[in-house]
């Protein structure tokens, strides 16, 4: 294998699934075809606090069409609540009559058609008995806990109290970030089909075995029996990730009318059905002496949650990793409210949790009269404040650098309100990206067949990330092949297991395991060959022969083609399975990724090294003077990795969570009716992401990064980096450009009046 | 009720609800699924289709009302195995998408903006193309692939 000792940054590759993609051939679940299916539509509740008394169902049934209504009162003993990913407990839906939040699934409507199921969906008539409920921060009868040790820590190094008094430099300020949905253009589907007692489910999924070994207990059958196919998912940034209730309630229709039923919920059924991003807020206290040396760091932040579950994200994690400082402390407190239960939503910790600290430095530099650069420089440390240990690489200073250069940062005017082009106020504004660098155990198969051809079968996920295509070069490179003469198979339980596609792991996690059983490959051919009278390599060590060129190849230029090679081994292809468990992991690990639990090292608790990436990111903004517009015209991100294994796909991962940061520092939040608790905006005209008008120059650059420690190929995950320093970047160019400190996101119009 | 759509050149046959949508009798009567649902709302332009040339939001479009018209979708742009339309071409040598769910939607809308005459400069397109979402932000990817069929298609 090669490793992370010398950068190294692969072919610029167009994707092997492109075509698929712009001919419309790609298959995604609601696109897969089962025989005669029913139509399911799901009635949910408008209330979010309270009892559902009874059903009037007549005149739903009257429908023409209608074959099955499901609620709590005919199949609530039928499955089980589902087992969210993280946070513990979550919501019921039709395991009772209980309402927990708006929104919730309380009858799933089955018909001939999807027309005949919506029209009776929309004929349900619930009765209730309400209960005033509480909808967010502030809200009467919510419930604040400090959040425990368990899934998430908090560090507390030094004495910040006393640092932070002591201090002659301080930033005392408190920050928020607004309730956000992931909105991926693909609806949450599912299509259930029953066959002899098997079940074959088609849903969008960022870990088919988690889906699988859930839904399992839910129903409370053998994982064995179950099926789970998602060879395409159309966007998911977390909200696939885990398994949500509707699943189990199409697999128990699909029984009950002994056909395929299929879902396709509604974009506003999306805002509820499935996770989001909770709104956050953060009390931030930074102090530091004359020079700009750090001296005390404070961060205490607050997340909504559901009445039932823990989940938070506690981005303290990496909070308090970011900057040297002798006196850290952290704290998290989550408030249960009657909303449906958070998730992972692209960065989840960092995304909200990087926003306060980054604008806190650039206020620490803005009193220090410093450049918000040479600031973070001064705080630059290879080694991890909260813990003592080495970073495996930071090359943080290193992409300030190249990225200020490019971006021509020195043109900054350090006046707020000053720079003045026409009816623009321009202002510049930068942050630092960080992402703990994960990696997950994974299995994988490869095949090399007699034609030259090799085959890659992998329960991986295809989420936009480009994983058809970085396992083709993987295997590619492996073994010495093209990558045109690499087919990869995903998404389906059927195939090897591999683990959740989140925390940006995946592409490491998958790219490991297939890399392993191509070593697999090699190696069983190099002992052939060593064995062989008629090999140029009889007598020698296996462990010099390496795969390039079609061929085997060996010391002094000795050489045999792999079809030659592979005739050896035995009559037809050659087939390797392996497993990759990363450093750190128990043994078990792979075996609880194939009962669908979660098994991943993370790069801020591994006992060596902290393992994060790093990267600097820089954005113009112009702030009309009259109708205080806001647009984005620049934006820069320097992202450092050791290694890239498709920098074209690479790119756009990067550069989407760039606008993803622009999203969400402009446009996005999800507005809560405070007396209902309801989302008001759930839709996607309402419910603002950036459209293609609201986006114009967005620069990548990629800084290769010598790392010989954070995993053997040395892959650092891209998919969440890009959006974490993009809110405060923005934040801090608006400030710079109207000397507006704008602390709750998003920042708009009327926050600029 | 029995209705006679004209898709990619062939005349197909088929029995709809008054309700269904030009989207669903695309996806689920005549199995071309390329064409994708997005919102149902009109809001997010997955479901682009081109009727006469012009690109409608199919979900918009009852199936009962595109009778007489000539849809092309996705699935019409290139045979299984042939040359890919310029704009296609222009989107995987671009990497013009990411998870590809709005693709085919941005794919028919691009020709259209440039069949409108909409695609003079970056600008334009920007607007003309800020009807169809991309959540995984391809957006300048995009532009740089219309920027490249154009020429093409301008000389076919």
């Amino acid at each position: 294998m090669p490793d992370g000792t010398t950068p190294h940054f692969g072919p610029a590759t167009i994707r092997i699934d492109g075509r698929a993609k712009v001919t419309g051939a790609a298959r995604y679940a609601s696109d897969e075809t089962v025989e005669n299916p029913a139509w399911a539509f799901l009635v949910t509740s408008s209330i979010a606090r309270g009892r559902i008394l009874g059903f009037r169902l007549d005149e739903a049934r009257a429908v023409q069409g209608v074959l099955d209504i499901l609620t709590h009162e005919n199949v609530g003993g039928e499955a089980e609540k589902p087992k969210p990913m993280a946070g513990g407990d979550t919501t019921e839906t039709m395991e009772s009559d209980r309402i927990w939040h708006d929104g919730q699934i309380i009858a799933v409507v089955v018909a001939e058609s999807f027309e005949a199921a919506r029209e009776a969906a929309h004929k349900v008539r619930p009765d209730y008995e309400e209960e005033a409920p509480s909808a967010s921060f502030g809200s009467a009868g919510v419930v604040e806990e400090v959040r425990k040790a368990g899934e998430h820590k908090d560090y507390r190094v030094g004495h910040a109290e006393r640092a932070f008094r002591d201090a002659e430099f301080r930033v005392d300020q408190r920050y928020g970030t607004p309730t956000q949905h992931h909105n991926p253009i693909e609806l949450f589907t599912t299509t259930c089909e029953w066959r002899d007692g098997k079940l074959t489910v088609y849903e969008p999924s960022q870990f088919v075995y988690g889906l699988r070994g859930n839904l399992a207990k839910q129903l409370r059958i053998a994982p064995e029996s179950i099926r789970v196919v998602s060879r395409y998912v159309g966007g998911a940034f977390g909200s696939k990730g885990g398994i949500t209730a509707r699943t189990a309630w199409i697999a128990v229709a699909a029984r009950r009318v002994r056909r395929p039923v299929k879902l396709v919920s509604t974009r506003d059924q999306g805002f509820t059905i499935v996770t989001y991003r909770a709104e956050t807020r953060h009390h931030i206290q930074l102090g530091a002496d004359r020079n700009g040396k750090l001296t005390a760091f404070r961060h205490e932040g607050w997340e909504v949650t559901s009445r039932p579950s823990q989940y938070n994200v506690s981005g303290t994690e990496t909070t308090a990793r970011i900057y040297a400082c002798p006196n850290i402390l952290t704290k998290v407190n989550i408030v249960h409210a009657d909303r449906n239960t958070p998730g992972f939503m692209r960065a989840p910790p960092e995304g909200p949790y990087m926003y306060p600290l980054e604008c806190a430095m650039d206020e620490l530099a803005f009193a220090l009269r410093m450049d918000p650069i040479e600031l973070r420089r001064i705080n630059d440390t290879q080694t991890d404040p909260a813990t003592g240990l080495p970073f495996s690489s930071r090359s943080l200073m290193e992409c300030f650098d190249k990225g200020a250069a490019r971006f021509n940062w020195s043109a900054r005017n350090p006046v707020p309100g000053a720079t003045r082009q026409g009816d623009w106020l321009v202002g510049y504004g930068c942050a630092t990206a960080a992402y703990a660098a994960n990696i997950g155990a994974s299995s994988a198969r490869v095949t090399l067949t007699p034609d030259g051809r090799a085959r890659v079968q992998i329960a991986a996920h295809e989420i936009g990330n480009g994983a058809y295509t970085v396992l083709a070069i993987t295997a590619a490179e492996q073994l010495g092949l093209d990558v045109a003469d690499v087919a990869v198979e995903l998404g389906d339980t059927n195939l090897p297991a591999a683990g959740l596609a989140a925390g940006s792991n995946h592409t490491a996690a998958i790219s490991h395991a297939v890399a392993k059983a191509c070593d697999g490959i090699r190696e069983r051919l190099a002992r052939a060959a060593i064995l062989a009278n008629d090999s140029p390599f009889a007598g020698g060590d296996p462990a010099a022969i390496t795969l390039s060129g079609r061929a085997l190849n060996g010391p002094g230029g000795a050489q045999e083609s792999l079809a030659r090679a592979l005739a050896r081994t035995g009559e037809g292809p050659l087939e390797v399975t392996a497993e990759n468990i990363p450093k750190g992991l128990p043994p078990d690990a792979m075996e609880k990724v194939r009962q669908g639990q979660m098994a991943m090292s993370r790069g801020h608790s591994r006992d060596d090294v902290t393992a994060y990436a790093f990267g600097a990111q820089f954005v113009e903004v112009r702030v009309h003077a009259r109708t205080r517009e806001v647009r984005v015209p620049r934006a820069l991100g320097a992202f450092a990795s050791p290694r890239i294994v498709n920098p074209m796909a690479a790119h756009s991962q990067y550069m989407g969570g760039m606008i993803w940061g622009i999203g969400a520092a402009l446009h996005e939040k999800t507005e809560i009716d405070p007396v209902a608790a309801r989302y008001t905006n759930d839709n996607i005209a309402e419910y603002l992401i950036p459209v293609n008008a609201d986006v114009r120059s967005v620069e990548v650059l990629m800084v290769p990064e010598k790392d010989e420690t954070v995993n053997p190929l040395g892959i650092k995950g891209i998919g969440e980096i890009g959006i974490v320093g993009m809110n405060a970047a923005v934040a801090n160019a608006v400030f710079n450009a109207t000397g507006r400190r704008v602390r709750d996101l998003p920042i708009r119009i009327e926050d600029l009046l | 009720m029995e209705i006679t759509l004209k898709v990619n050149g062939t005349e197909r046959h088929l029995a709809v609800d008054v309700r269904t949508t030009l989207l669903d009798a695309l996806r689920e009567h005549l199995d071309l699924t390329g064409t994708k649902k997005g919102c149902d709302l009109g809001q997010c332009g997955a479901c682009t289709v081109l009727m006469d040339g012009r690109r409608v939001l199919s979900c918009f479009t009852l199936a009962v009302a595109a009778q007489g018209a000539e849809v092309t979708t996705i699935e019409g742009l290139a045979t299984e195995d042939g040359p890919l339309h310029p704009m296609q071409q222009a989107f995987l040598e671009q990497d013009a998408y990411q998870c590809g769910y709005c693709t085919p939607g941005q794919i028919l809308s691009a020709i259209a903006c440039v069949e409108e005459g909409h695609a003079r400069t970056d600008d334009e397109i920007r607007e003309y193309m800020s009807g169809n979402l991309c959540r995984c932000a391809a957006y300048p990817k995009i532009v740089a692939a219309i920027q490249q069929a154009k020429p093409q298609m301008e000389r076919a």
